[in-house]
């Protein structure tokens, strides 16, 4: 087995770091311009981790730190699934998995006024967008989109909502379609949710059905694709 | 002419309203005329300043435990940020004009008193950040929890800031400021520092 001399950058590309590795050295890339993304930080010359994770690099000059946790840092432009705790005068107070509660406004809903203010229990199920992320402060947090239209957020009815870790999250977002939804999708029909801080909510006509989904889903993190199909087929032949 | 120190604690009449003016620490009962002391300390009899109209000498008290200064309305500040929310931000007050104060005082710079322009539009994370160093002057005594402070002119605002790599930011405008380390440049309410 060679060992691979840490000199060039491009040895720590997909490859997993650890925080305190230095997998940029700017001295030695002149007249660039670099984006940082998330876990990375900059100490003069040297670009450093902060986060253990795998090390990604996409053109022309992103680079970031892709890790899988089960804590969730909100971030702004974010979907996520918010469980209501409280509501205020002002606000709602949603749990999303943060360091804080978030705040959703009660107007920040299509074609809100101080009229129609919706009431949600202690304990209500929302899909929402991550307004306002800044560390510090409480998210804020709205049930539209940027052009004020509701487009799917809000209240989510019936159906099981269970948590994953933000890794599984972003998978199941990715595109093209995850293996797992893909291959359930070709056999059951029901209806998915996923939240960036780690939530997914799954509904179906039938209980059967939504428990195979929830099941599958929460099997896949570690499987390959071929063992996510796989697995997949060995599940729906307990219910066929 | 000072006359000798005697103690007095709150309460203790001093004098008559007809002989003497109530100076610090000493106050009129208008209904009997007379001069209550307010504070513990020795009573002073100060001889009264020429050229004023009554001549009539002042007695104050002043305490024998010398107290912090106390922030009050018009005073400017210099406060550190502790807490910014979506609509205020807190801040605990560490010195009235030159001298550093002795107790605790929290102040509350509100969204409509960040700065005289543009009031409902302002974002309370791009004017400070927790740690900033402010100065501020206190427009009220406030609530029972915090005074509140202005930032709405030139001469207030952040005086000092850390950037989130560490380093003391230098101000380049009065709405930016940037780390001499990584060169990033964060926003803030910069105070104009008159040389």
């Amino acid at each position: 087995m060679e060992i691979k001399q840490s000199s060039s950058p491009t040895s720590f590309i997909d490859s997993t770091v650890v925080p305190g590795d230095v997998v940029l050295d700017l001295s030695s890339m002149t007249n660039q311009t670099i984006k940082l993304g998330g876990g990375l930080r900059q100490d003069c010359d040297a670009i450093s981790a902060m986060k253990a994770g795998t090390l990604r690099f996409s053109k022309p000059n992103k680079y970031w730190i892709e890790s899988s946790q089960k804590r969730y840092v909100p971030c702004v432009e974010d979907t996520v699934l918010g469980i209501v705790v409280d509501s205020k005068a002002d606000n709602f107070l949603i749990d999303i998995k943060g360091p804080a509660l978030a705040f959703l406004p009660v107007l920040a809903f299509e074609g809100g006024t101080r009229r129609n203010i919706p009431k949600f229990e202690v304990g209500t199920l929302l899909y929402l967008r991550v307004v306002k992320a800044n560390f510090g402060m409480n998210p804020e947090l709205s049930c539209t989109d940027a052009s004020g239209k509701a487009a799917e957020f809000g209240p989510l009815k019936d159906g099981y909502m269970f948590e994953t870790s933000t890794g599984l999250s972003r998978k199941l977002l990715s595109s093209p379609t995850c293996p797992v939804l893909e291959a359930l999708g070709k056999k059951l029909s029901f209806e998915i949710a996923v939240g960036l801080n780690g939530r997914v909510w799954v509904n179906a006509a039938s209980p059967d059905t939504i428990v195979v989904a929830a099941n599958a889903i929460m099997n896949s993190e570690s499987l390959s694709t071929a063992q996510q199909i796989i697995m997949v087929e060995h599940l729906l032949k307990n219910i066929q | 002419m000072e006359k000798s120190d005697e103690m007095v604690t709150p309460g203790e009449i001093l004098g008559r309203a007809t002989d003497l003016n109530a100076g610090k620490g000493a106050y009129v009962a208008s209904k009997n005329n007379t001069i209550y002391a307010s504070l513990t300390g020795f009573r002073r009899i100060q001889p009264s300043p020429p050229g004023s109209p009554d001549q009539k000498p002042t007695v104050e008290v002043t305490g024998h435990k010398a107290h912090g200064p106390v922030p009050e309305p018009g005073s400017v500040v210099i406060a550190r940020v502790t807490k910014v929310m979506a609509r205020t931000a807190s801040a605990d007050i560490m010195c009235v004009g030159p001298k550093s104060v002795r107790e605790k005082f929290t102040g509350i710079i509100r969204q409509q008193d960040v700065r005289a322009t543009e009031i409902d539009k302002v974002d309370m994370h791009l004017s400070f950040r927790p740690g900033d160093i402010v100065r501020a002057v206190v427009l009220s005594l406030g609530d029972a929890r915090a005074y509140y402070l202005s930032t709405a002119k030139n001469e207030l605002g952040v005086v000092s800031a850390e950037s989130s790599a560490g380093a003391t930011m230098v101000p380049i405008s009065w709405t930016e400021m940037q780390c001499p380390l990584t060169s990033q440049i964060e926003q803030r309410k910069v105070a104009k520092v008159v040389s």
